[in-house]
């Protein structure tokens, strides 16, 4: 609420105010596998990402959550300019949430989650 | 680092902002002194705007190594990565073409080999502008766009970038004759930069909006509309001062005066655009943005007229002060900027906010009209005081989770940096406030003193446009862009027509004196009839 109030007052007053972003963030998804919230049946899950621009996979990261509280980093691969993919073995049921952060070819970091389910 | 994680968002945009605006000045520098000042000022002349390109190239450098330790740091800090892995990022590359490009116009601005050296630099700096625009990663047309983000830096850089040193140049020279030559020179290169420009900006907007849809329910295609509408603004500035050359040309007086002062203006518009520009730079192109498009009726409904909302609710019903909290409600998720946050709103943290910005809309739609009395009735003159009163409702009421509201202590919330800001607010409030009403009423002589309205004013509205609200709904975000939007050009329109008419003084056109006030009431009331649901 704040935020959205802040750049009424720097207008209204015509005070000095500061320059901030909360846009999305840059390289927008376009698909994902697993969808959001999907259940994937089976222990091992393939991941694919695709944004809508060319990302720099050496400079990105992908980080599974696990049910127990812990963390699995994901060793990616990219088939093209804007697809990364990973694949994740031996899971046991129960609810992850995929952690992604990439680095566009621009130079801009985004970031999301990813959550979705195995049985 | 937890810190900079916080502030990565905001920082990013500063230093994308400071990066366009010290390229422009730097490449314009160039291109003034060296094509259009040539050997026609003396060592004496060029002294001054030698100087300011020298400091404009140390600027951008010094913006660039900021911009690329802070994404290093973040980037290594999110991913593991160290630093041998991240010196070879393409914004690494990029940093080091433009900080070297930057270094050769600094350390040569003022030697022979100047012109030599600065024009390399300034070429490496391009390169390096290109290869962190939005052409670079796309996965279409990316050569085309890449050509074209080229040709529009280069002509904004020759027409805005160099407008500065032209008036500085001026304001310094006695002798008209060559005045008048430079002035020439200048206004046929700027008509040739502002083709390409619209060639370049066009052609782009082709690709990266790509339908009448994306331009009219984007955040981007927002930003753009309004970049378009402050260049037109620019454009007649620019076409008045070109009438000005044109008469003298054709042998009237060679009194530059007011193309000095059009031009002070053009400056600052232009330098509205190119933040605004920054923005653009630091969101998904409107042609990659399918999901959450706002559509013409949604908007109608929005901005119908609606009686303001006076009273606030209950303050347990308000959001607590949480932090980032992803929303997994859609097919795709969203994305996010590091240290982004994004709460969604609860109906009465929407009906705060609207009661925030309607009582900030009574009291900016009351100066208004009072500073349009002023003319006629002598106690309206004190209309600047009015601006005291919202600053006390701001200290009382603006953040609800702080003191004297919420659970949060005064000192405790200046932690916070937005509450921070708004404390920020309150103080210059009262001081421009009393400022204002002391020129008002012959306290204090308007003089320079004069100028600090319509810059601070003018400045609101540019550093608006580098804003966005996060609403945790994209098409929320958008309506409330489209507002925000709409305030800024207001701004700048009422920022730089006082400007005019204070710059002026006697030649000023009438009109130039009923733009700001009426500016003021339309914000007003487009502040009365904000909301945010």
């Amino acid at each position: 609420m704040g935020t959205a109030f802040s750049r009424g007052i720097a207008l209204a007053a015509f005070a000095f105010t500061y320059p901030i972003s909360n846009l999305d963030g840059h390289a927008i998804l376009r698909s994902t596998a697993p969808a959001v919230n999907e259940v994937v049946h089976g222990t091992t899950v393939h991941i694919r990402l695709q944004f809508s621009s060319r990302i720099d996979v050496k400079r990105s990261r992908l980080i599974l959550l696990l049910p127990s509280g812990g963390e699995q980093v994901l060793v990616a691969d990219q088939p093209s300019p804007d697809i990364v993919r990973s694949e994740v073995a031996e899971l046991a049921p129960g609810a992850y949430i995929l952690r992604w952060q990439v680095l566009a070819e621009d130079g801009h970091i985004t970031r999301g989650e990813l959550p979705f389910r195995t049985q | 680092m937890p810190q900079l994680l916080d502030i990565f968002a905001f920082v990013s945009v500063l230093f994308r902002g400071m990066t366009l605006a010290f390229e422009m000045l730097t490449i314009g520098g160039v291109i003034f002194l060296l094509a259009i000042a040539r050997n026609e000022i003396t060592n004496r002349d060029s002294r001054r705007p030698s100087r300011f390109l020298t400091i404009s190239a140390a600027v951008l450098a010094a913006t660039q190594i900021a911009f690329v330790g802070a994404n290093s740091v973040v980037l290594m800090n999110s991913t593991g990565l160290t630093w041998a892995d991240v010196r070879g990022a393409s914004f690494s590359v990029a940093g080091a073409f433009i900080i070297v490009g930057a270094a050769f116009v600094g350390g040569f601005a003022r030697s022979g080999s100047g012109k030599w050296m600065c024009p390399a630099g300034c070429i490496l700096i391009l390169y390096g502008a290109v290869m962190t625009s939005h052409s670079a990663a796309r996965l279409e047309h990316r050569g085309v766009l890449a050509g074209l983000t080229l040709s529009h830096h280069l002509a904004s850089a020759a027409w805005i970038g160099a407008m500065p040193y032209l008036l500085w140049t001026l304001r310094g020279m006695p002798n008209r004759e060559v005045a008048r030559s430079i002035t020439s020179r200048f206004s046929r290169m700027a008509m040739v930069s502002v083709v390409v420009l619209a060639g370049a900006g066009g052609s782009m907007a082709l690709l990266y909006v790509g339908s009448p849809a994306a331009l009219t329910g984007t955040i981007y295609g927002i930003m753009l509309s309004s970049k378009v509408t402050l260049t037109a603004l620019l454009l007649l500035l620019g076409w008045m001062n070109l009438r000005i050359v044109r008469a003298v040309r054709a042998g009237a007086p060679a009194n530059l005066l007011p193309l000095r002062r059009f031009g002070e203006a053009e400056v600052g518009i232009g330098f509205t655009i190119i933040l605004a520009a920054a923005s653009l730079t630091s969101m998904p192109p409107a042609a990659d943005v399918l999901v959450g498009r706002v559509t013409i009726p949604e908007i109608a409904e929005r901005v119908k007229p609606k009686w303001p909302r006076m009273r606030t609710p209950a303050l347990d019903e308000l959001s607590p002060p949480t932090l980032w909290t992803a929303s997994f409600a859609a097919a795709v998720p969203r994305s996010f900027v590091p240290g982004q946050l994004t709460q969604p709103s609860k109906p009465a943290d929407i009906a705060w906010s609207e009661y925030n910005h309607h009582w900030a809309g009574l009291v900016v739609l009351a100066a208004g009209i009072l500073s349009y009395l002023a003319r006629r009735v002598s106690w309206a003159k004190h209309w600047p005081l009015v601006f005291i009163g919202l600053a006390v409702f701001l200290f009382f009421r603006a953040d609800a989770e702080n003191w004297p509201l919420g659970p949060r202590g005064f000192w405790e919330s200046f932690q916070v940096a937005e509450v921070a800001q708004h404390r920020l607010f309150v103080v210059l409030i009262v001081a421009f406030g009393v400022f204002e009403w002391a020129i008002r009423t012959a306290r204090l002589s308007a003089g320079t003193g004069g100028l600090i309205f319509p810059l601070v004013c003018a400045l609101g509205g540019a550093l608006l446009l580098t804003h966005s609200h996060s609403l945790g709904n994209p098409k929320e975000e958008f309506l409330a862009e489209l507002s925000h939007t709409l305030l800024a050009i207001l701004a700048v329109m009422a920022g730089w027509s006082r400007w005019l008419e204070l710059r002026l003084d006697a030649r000023a056109p009438r009109v130039l004196g009923l733009i700001w006030p009426v500016c003021f009431i339309l914000i007003g009331a487009v502040l009365l009839n904000y909301r945010e649901g």
